[in-house]
């Protein structure tokens, strides 16, 4: 629970008593002093990061890995970060000492035969102590696989549990938590490092190794999207969830399908019958892990907070600037969730229309 | 070149809530991909031949099944069966061992044949596999790989189950003797029962910093847009959706 700040506004009455100022206008924070920079002066080890992007920036599970290699790293080991995919965004405060990009070898595209080569030649060049990769479906788990089958060095895979010394992870169909040394190839799971770093790095730029040509045994023929409304909310990627505040559910169906989004809703729009049930989402509904979660006329109960806890951008149209979504969301923007709607409707047709 | 061989790769699952022994429901749907294809197949498992879950495997369409023991290195016994095979098709995580599903990987490298993983629906064009690949968020990918190859089966491939035990009567296991080679493993540890401990980066804090921690809350709130009308509301959520590439347009 966090206590009263006893130096919150005040004003002094005319009889002379110190009054505090309910609601009043607190300052924002004065900006934080900059956090250390952690980047060793002079580096001796080298532990290597490896991620695919996803349009342009890495993911949570790819900054816990990056958070791991930083957090572990003594005060002579550089961080190294070799990021598959285009990168807009800068990696310092996510605890990358060095940043290397490889632009062509995006996760959509696939092309393992020229991933692993460029990464074998990439090792070779950096002689990295330890490698940490995260462990997930868009190709960095498959990829740490390859990696581990062609070298000859200690691994984990699906890694829930590492620290200086050790790390564990579930094996014999989860029943059991097992633990080994360090090694010096780590395949995170999701959510088992802390990203919060006390320290920032200098995150360089440094010239990326030439690529390696394909082999001639795979042949991407390319991706099918199917449109948002066929597929389940789980693996939905942009979710516009309605809630009790939204009064005419077809705009927000318009709104959705302009921004090719699947539906949600807060569980007092499924109870009162306006949405069927497995569009809830929340506690007793589903979890979803939408990149994009735009959340209407909802005020943000636990309950349903605890459902979108992976979302990754939330943002919120409310009436009400004290609601708890308000605190959760990235962006939010008070106001009538109708007008809202219909300007935004109006505005990505404009923008489509401008673009097409 | 046409597809003649395939083997699939079986471990023995396990009941999570009773223990009792079963099939691997993932092997299972690898089973059925490969007869899908063909309708005689080799069937591996590295184990014991007396398992019970093995009759599982029977009944669901396997003729026969060879078991090799694993008092060697595993991928090495393995390896050694899967000479001139075609195909070779496994699940993507085991449910009895280290299950780090790393085991089609290594049998790839030793055989040094392509893999393709997350197969969700496998079809033949000469001697090129066509399989349709799973992605997160709802997006599927199309790719081609060169026979012969190792493929692992998705957890949600599109097959359907069908346990008969008249197969189960009729189907046979033999046991083959073992093969010696050095073991390459991790040494893992069973640790007691726990929840794992995530890891965080020790917070360096003054008295000061400590006590100014307690007595005000952290603000971790975005952006809150007040002001403008609902034509600039609605454009700040735009911007917000293009800087983060989240929409193209
Ligand atoms: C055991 C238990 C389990 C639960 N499980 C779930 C669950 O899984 N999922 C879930 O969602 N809930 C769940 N709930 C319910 C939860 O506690 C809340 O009651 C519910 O989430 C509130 O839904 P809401 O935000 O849509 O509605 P409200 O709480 O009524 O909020 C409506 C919001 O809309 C805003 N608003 C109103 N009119 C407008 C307007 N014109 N324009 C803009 N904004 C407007 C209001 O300011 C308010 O913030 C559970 C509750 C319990 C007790
Ligand atoms: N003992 C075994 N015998 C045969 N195949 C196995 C065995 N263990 C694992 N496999 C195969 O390898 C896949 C991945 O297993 P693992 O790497 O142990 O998680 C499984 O889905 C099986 O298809």
């Amino acid at each position: 629970m966090s206590r009263v700040n006893p130096m919150r506004p005040q004003q002094t009455t005319s009889s002379g008593l110190k009054r505090m100022v309910l609601q009043a206008n607190v300052k924002p924070e004065e900006a934080h002093a900059p956090k250390p920079i952690r980047s060793p002066a002079k580096p001796k080890t080298r532990v290597l990061v490896i991620a695919h992007s996803d349009r342009g920036a890495l993911d949570d599970h790819a900054r816990q890995a990056l958070a791991a290699a930083a957090i572990l790293a003594d005060a002579e080991t550089t961080v190294t970060v070799l990021v598959l995919g285009e990168l807009h965004e800068n990696l310092s405060s996510a605890g990358a000492d060095e940043v290397m990009v490889l632009p062509e070898l995006d996760f959509q595209q696939f092309q393992p035969d020229v991933e692993l080569a460029s990464l074998l030649a990439v090792i070779k060049s950096m002689q990295p102590m330890r490698i940490f990769m995260p462990d997930n479906l868009i190709g960095d788990g498959d990829l740490g696989r390859r990696l581990i089958a062609h070298s000859q060095l200690t691994t984990a895979t699906q890694v829930v549990e590492i620290d200086t010394k050790h790390v564990a992870s579930y094996q014999a169909g989860c029943s059991v938590l097992a633990v080994c040394n360090l090694p010096e190839i780590v395949l995170l799971a999701a959510n088992a490092v802390d990203t919060d770093l006390p320290f920032s790095a200098k995150a360089t730029h440094v010239d990326a190794v030439e690529l390696n040509h394909a082999s001639g045994e795979y042949q991407d023929l390319g991706l099918q999207t199917s449109s948002a409304a066929e597929i389940a909310l789980e693996e939905a990627d942009f979710i516009v969830s309605a809630g009790n505040g939204v009064q005419n559910l077809s705009t927000l169906e318009t709104l959705a399908l302009q921004l090719d989004a699947a539906i949600g809703a807060s569980r007092v729009v499924v109870d009162d019958g306006k949405l069927p049930r497995d569009k809830q989402i929340g506690a007793t509904g589903k979890t979803v892990s939408a990149t994009s979660y735009l959340a209407i006329g909802i005020s943000g109960a636990v309950q349903h907070l605890q459902g979108i806890k992976d979302c990754r951008h939330v943002i919120a149209i409310n009436r009400d600037s004290s609601a708890p979504i308000i605190k959760r969301a990235d962006l939010s923007v008070i106001g009538d969730a109708e007008d809202i709607m219909q300007a935004l409707i109006g505005e990505i047709a404009k923008a489509k229309g401008a673009n097409a | 070149m046409s597809l003649q061989r395939i083997a699939v790769l079986v471990s023995d699952g396990k009941n999570p809530v009773s223990g009792e022994a079963r099939h691997c429901r993932n092997d299972s749907l690898a089973l059925q991909v490969g007869l899908n294809l063909v309708p005689d197949l080799t069937v591996l498992h590295a184990g014991n031949a007396d398992n019970p879950a093995l009759q599982d495997y029977l009944a669901l369409g396997a003729s026969h099944i060879d078991v090799v023991p694993t008092n060697g290195d595993m991928v090495e016994s393995l390896a050694a069966q899967l000479q001139n095979v075609d195909l070779i098709l496994t699940g993507t995580r085991a449910e009895n061992g280290e299950d780090s599903g790393l085991l089609p990987y290594l049998l790839a490298a030793k055989l040094n044949l392509p893999l393709v993983a997350g197969a969700l629906e496998i079809t033949q064009s000469g001697n090129h596999l066509e399989i349709l690949q799973f992605l997160p968020k709802g997006q599927r990918r199309r790719v081609r790989v060169k026979l012969p190859a190792v493929v692992v089966v998705h957890p949600l491939a599109a097959v359907e189950l069908c346990h008969v035990h008249a197969r189960q009567i009729l189907g046979n296991i033999t046991a083959h003797p073992a093969t010696n080679s050095a073991v390459h493993h991790t040494p893992w540890r069973i640790d007691t029962p726990r929840k794992p401990i995530k890891l965080k980066a020790p917070l360096v804090q003054t008295g000061h910093e400590r006590l100014m921690a307690a007595i005000t809350s952290k603000n971790k709130g975005g952006t809150v847009v007040n002001d403008g009308n609902c034509v600039e509301k609605a454009q700040v959520i735009l911007n917000f959706l293009r800087e983060h590439r989240l929409i193209n347009y």
